[in-house]
């Protein structure tokens, strides 16, 4: 989708007149990998900004290449160390995606809302799956509720049965999963069959379709499943899901990242335009003089570069959300929130925190 | 609590039992700790899934399963194992390590990395003597103790039987008898792969199937197998389910994460104190 | 463009050090490891932590190739009166043990989030020159590895050595221990594989538990039997067409793209570095330049 961003990007006429380039690598979803594959770009193709690094592991070791080759870095990890020094000494990072924490602070909004009082929490153990089960504790005890029982679980067991006897054993009303597929699969399969009732609050990346698929509808039903949604209802969701549905004969709601993605190359190419410069950090300065308040609403790269020719200032709402960016270059996407009815996941509401 | 725990234990001991006697046989009559054994777990997993998913028939995904762990692991002895022949302990050690990773590549390649799951009918726990037991447990261990009755009876009841367990005892006499050592391998291999084979849809019906579940549950398999003895075949399976039990039922005590290490701790402990395990013939260790 | 060769060079200048760790453990003496990664791991965290704390780094270094010298100790002990297979298993224990231990203290390893932000070894605000003198040391630190090599392998101690390797009863015989040998042998082929893994954490700067899993180990293995078991020289050659082979593989996706996906291309890797141990194993286990005596 940074290609097909690009493409539009070129047709309006490039930034500053010229004409944007896209080099790509394979990070490998591995941090070795992942820095020779920067070295490359920065070095070899001495690429001015990096876009689209996604696990926490590659972002955090390309991070310090990008900071010293003055290049910014745009990635939806989670890590929260992404947001602040060491690792954004120079804020050349801007995330495009929630952060753990955020996710968690989502959580503890649901749990509220849909009336539960004695959350336990079980999460897997890698940074994902614990940062999202401690911010949603973080955020649940600073609404002034106290925290269940937690328990972090490992990849690949047999059987978590210890583990959800240690969990249902303080009788909690709901448990709230920073979790994965397989491991969810297996976690609820084995709750079901110990006939303990209880709810469930899963990322929608676990309680997707595949699932409802393997565990059918009477072990899912009920489950509340959330994910930060796209700003689907903005126009510039609707160009991108034009091109998405152009590539990949798919509907854009398809893959919340490649929203982000496309939204990535606009908002760098309207900053440039709007610092009138090729220097990194009146670029990163830009960043938000273009995409946050106040401003005039733009939805597409041609639309902001006309009304920044004008000279008004703009807000560049993303496909993928608002993209408002706090101090620490960090967004604050909507959480949709879903649940499985009968073998449907139906969206029942939209959480903003 | 630790009545449930014990029955997780139970099964998955079982599962730890089967592929350990896999091992435990290829160690016995081989004379090296078969690393691939849990890769042909795998194998058999995918086998039976696909199969359950055309059928919807757990016997016939068991005997896919058997089928196609047999197949990978006779394929091993023919196209690796049986050129190794003479060859250091390292050089079969890593030849089978390799192999591993080759049968896990192709069926990462064949089936993708995204998690195949067993269809079956979810109920509600039977109490058996004041135990709440899932019906999907029950079956497993079903499908595990006939597995192992035929396991059994063909190395107590049939001549190649008796050959295998002559050749795991003592293999110089066993060639002074006569005994052709191509076809006791041929059936060692063939026998072992269906034992993982089992094992590896028990496992797969249990969690997920999954191209790393195999070596993921290799070190547990070498653990239970050095435990019982090794060429001890009731030896492997006893010690699979006392390590299964001994992690369920230590995981309240020293957690979630260190419960894994305890294969490593029984087997470090074993060697150090009873290398030859618990119903082992000899010291074989050293 | 030798910005980018440069970077390839340091890493596998980091292998080379770990398979030549390896080297001396099995080529010399025919200790099966399989657990290497544990040591890489151990100082690679110890560096990490060190310098973090404001150690210069030299020290966290020496104190990342002591510490794995250490921990390979009492493995030593207990292992070594294990035939060789029995030991393999039980390393490749400790290797997982390692990465769980690293996983759970999360009071002293920030557990699976990792540790970022480690100090480079040359802050200097040209990354060239930088990446260049971390090549520099590097090859320094291989080359005195291999001629500690060569020094052991023609003193009194490196003769039993090999004795031990081709005949440990004859060793035994003569009223010389093999243990005592062996637990040295493994401790300083783990000092190296603890200097690589501290290196490691100053290059990639962000350090977290699934770097060391277990395909590090039979990474340096296949590196090691490809170029030739007990040869510095082959340790050399091996882990060059390791690192070859590993990027490579980033080309061919750009010759051919669209033939192999990303996740695709793990598996053909893993079955690729499968195939290699099985072939050279059954076809040329003396490797590349190795010695023929070797099987």
């Amino acid at each position: 989708m940074i290609l097909a961003a690009v493409e539009e990007i070129n047709s309006a006429g490039g930034v500053l007149g010229r004409r944007m380039e896209v080099f790509a690598e394979d990070s490998q979803t591995n941090p070795q990998a992942a820095v020779l594959a920067a070295k490359k770009l920065l070095e070899v193709n001495r690429v001015r900004a990096i876009l689209g690094t996604w696990s926490s592991g590659v972002s955090l070791a390309v991070i310090p290449l990008t900071n010293e080759a003055n290049a910014i870095l745009m990635n939806t990890s989670g890590a929260p160390a992404l947001s602040v020094p060491p690792a954004n000494a120079k804020g050349l990072s801007f995330r495009f995606q929630a952060t753990n924490d955020r996710f968690g602070r989502a959580f503890a909004e649901i749990a509220q809302r849909e009336g539960f009082r004695r959350p336990a929490t079980m999460a897997f153990n890698n940074a994902s799956g614990i940062g999202n089960t401690e911010g949603f504790r973080r955020a649940w005890a600073a609404k002034g509720f106290a925290n269940g029982e937690h328990v972090i679980y490992e990849p690949n067991q047999p059987s978590y049965r210890a583990e959800l006897l240690r969990v249902l054993a303080t009788r909690p009303d709901v448990i709230v999963m920073g979790s994965f597929l397989p491991d969810t699969t297996i976690i609820l399969r084995e709750w079901y069959q110990m006939g303990v009732p209880v709810r469930w609050i899963i990322p929608a990346w676990a309680a997707n379709p595949q699932l409802v698929q393997a565990l059918g509808p009477a072990v899912t039903e009920g489950i509340i499943a959330v994910d930060t949604v796209s700003n689907e209802g903005s126009p510039a969701f609707a160009r991108y899901d034009a091109a998405y549905r152009r590539a990949m004969n798919q509907p854009g709601t398809a893959n919340v990242y490649a929203a982000m993605a496309w939204d990535m190359a606009v908002t760098l190419a309207l900053a440039i335009e709007r610092a009138r410069s090729f220097d990194t950090f009146a670029i990163r300065d830009a960043i938000r003089l273009v995409a946050n308040p106040p401003g005039e609403a733009v939805s597409s790269f041609a639309e902001g570069k006309a009304r920044l020719a004008a000279g008004q200032e703009i807000d560049y709402q993303g496909a993928s959300s608002v993209l408002d960016f706090d101090e620490f270059g960090d967004v604050t996407p909507d959480f949709g929130v879903f649940r499985i009815e009968r073998g449907e996941i139906n969206r029942k509401y939209v959480v903003k925190i | 609590m630790f009545g449930a725990l014990a029955v997780a234990g139970i099964v998955h001991g079982l599962i730890i039992g089967l592929t350990a006697l896999a091992v435990t046989m290829a160690f016995g009559i081989a004379r090296f700790p078969n690393a691939a054994a849990g890769d042909t777990m795998t194998a058999g997993a995918y086998a039976a899934v696909s199969v359950h998913a055309a059928t919807g028939s757990l016997v016939s995904a068991t005997a896919a399963a058997v089928a196609a762990s047999a197949a990978v692991s006779l394929a091993g002895y023919l196209l690796i194992f049986r050129r190794l022949a003479g060859r250091s302990l390292a050089a079969h050690l890593v030849a089978a390590i390799g192999f591993a990773f080759i049968i896990r590549a192709v069926l990462g390649l064949m089936f993708g990395h995204q998690q195949r799951v067993f269809f079956l009918p979810l109920g509600w726990p039977i109490e058996i003597l004041g135990l709440r037991v899932p019906p999907l447990d029950l079956a497993l261990v079903v499908v595990a103790a006939i597995s192992l009755g035929f396991v059994f009876a063909l190395l107590h009841g049939t001549a190649i039987g008796r050959e295998m367990r002559a050749v795991a005892d003592d293999p110089d006499l066993a060639r002074a008898f006569g005994i052709s050592p191509d076809r006791i391998m041929i059936a060692l291999w063939l026998v072992a792969g269906a034992a993982c084979g089992v094992a590896g849809m028990m496992l797969g019906v249990k969690t997920v199937v999954t191209p790393e579940m195999g070596w993921d549950a290799l070190l547990s398999a070498f653990a239970a197998a050095i435990l019982g003895g090794i060429g001890s075949a009731p030896g492997a399976v006893g010690a699979g389910l006392v390590l299964g039990l001994a992690q369920e039922l230590s995981s309240p005590f020293v957690g979630f994460t260190y419960k894994i290490a305890l294969a490593f701790i029984v087997l470090l402990a074993v060697l150090l104190f009873r290398p030859r395990g618990l119903f082992g013939q000899r010291d074989a260790v050293r | 463009m030798e910005a980018y060769l440069l970077a390839i060079s340091v890493i596998a200048a980091i292998y080379v050090l770990l398979t030549l760790g390896l080297t001396i453990q099995y080529g010399l003496t025919g200790l099966i490891n399989f657990g290497h990664v544990g040591f890489f791991a151990i100082g690679a965290y110890t560096s990490a932590l060190l310098s973090l704390a404001a150690v210069p780094i030299p020290l966290s270094l020496a104190a990342a190739a002591l510490l794995a010298a250490l921990a390979a100790w009492p493995i030593g002990l207990l292992a070594l009166r294990l035939r060789e297979d029995y030991f393999a298993v039980v390393t490749l224990g400790f290797g997982e043990t390692v990465r769980l231990v690293i996983t759970s203290e999360r009071w002293l390893t920030n557990g699976v989030q990792g540790i970022p932000g480690i100090p480079r070894l040359f802050a200097a605000e040209l990354a060239t020159v930088g990446t260049t003198l971390t090549l520099l040391v590097l090859a320094a630190c291989c080359l005195a590895a291999a001629l500690v090599m060569r020094r052991i392998a023609r003193s009194p101690f490196g003769r039993i050595i090999e004795a031990i390797r081709d005949n440990e009863d004859a060793v035994r015989a003569l009223g010389k221990d093999p243990s005592g040998f062996k637990t040295r042998v493994l401790a300083l082929g783990s000092a190296l594989a603890g200097l690589a893994g501290g290196f490691y954490a100053h290059v990639i700067t962000y350090i977290s538990p699934d770097q060391f899993i277990a395909l590090v180990t039979f990474y340096a293995w296949i590196a090691m039997i490809m170029g030739g078991v007990g040869r510095i020289s082959g340790a050399v050659l091996g882990a060059l067409l390791l690192m070859a082979f590993l990027e490579g593989t980033r080309f061919v996706r750009d010759l051919f793209p669209g033939l192999v996906s990303e996740v695709e291309m793990a598996s053909v890797r893993l079955g690729a570095v499968g195939l290699a141990l099985v072939l050279f194993t059954l076809f040329r286990p003396q490797g590349l330049v190795g010695d023929y005596t070797r099987r």
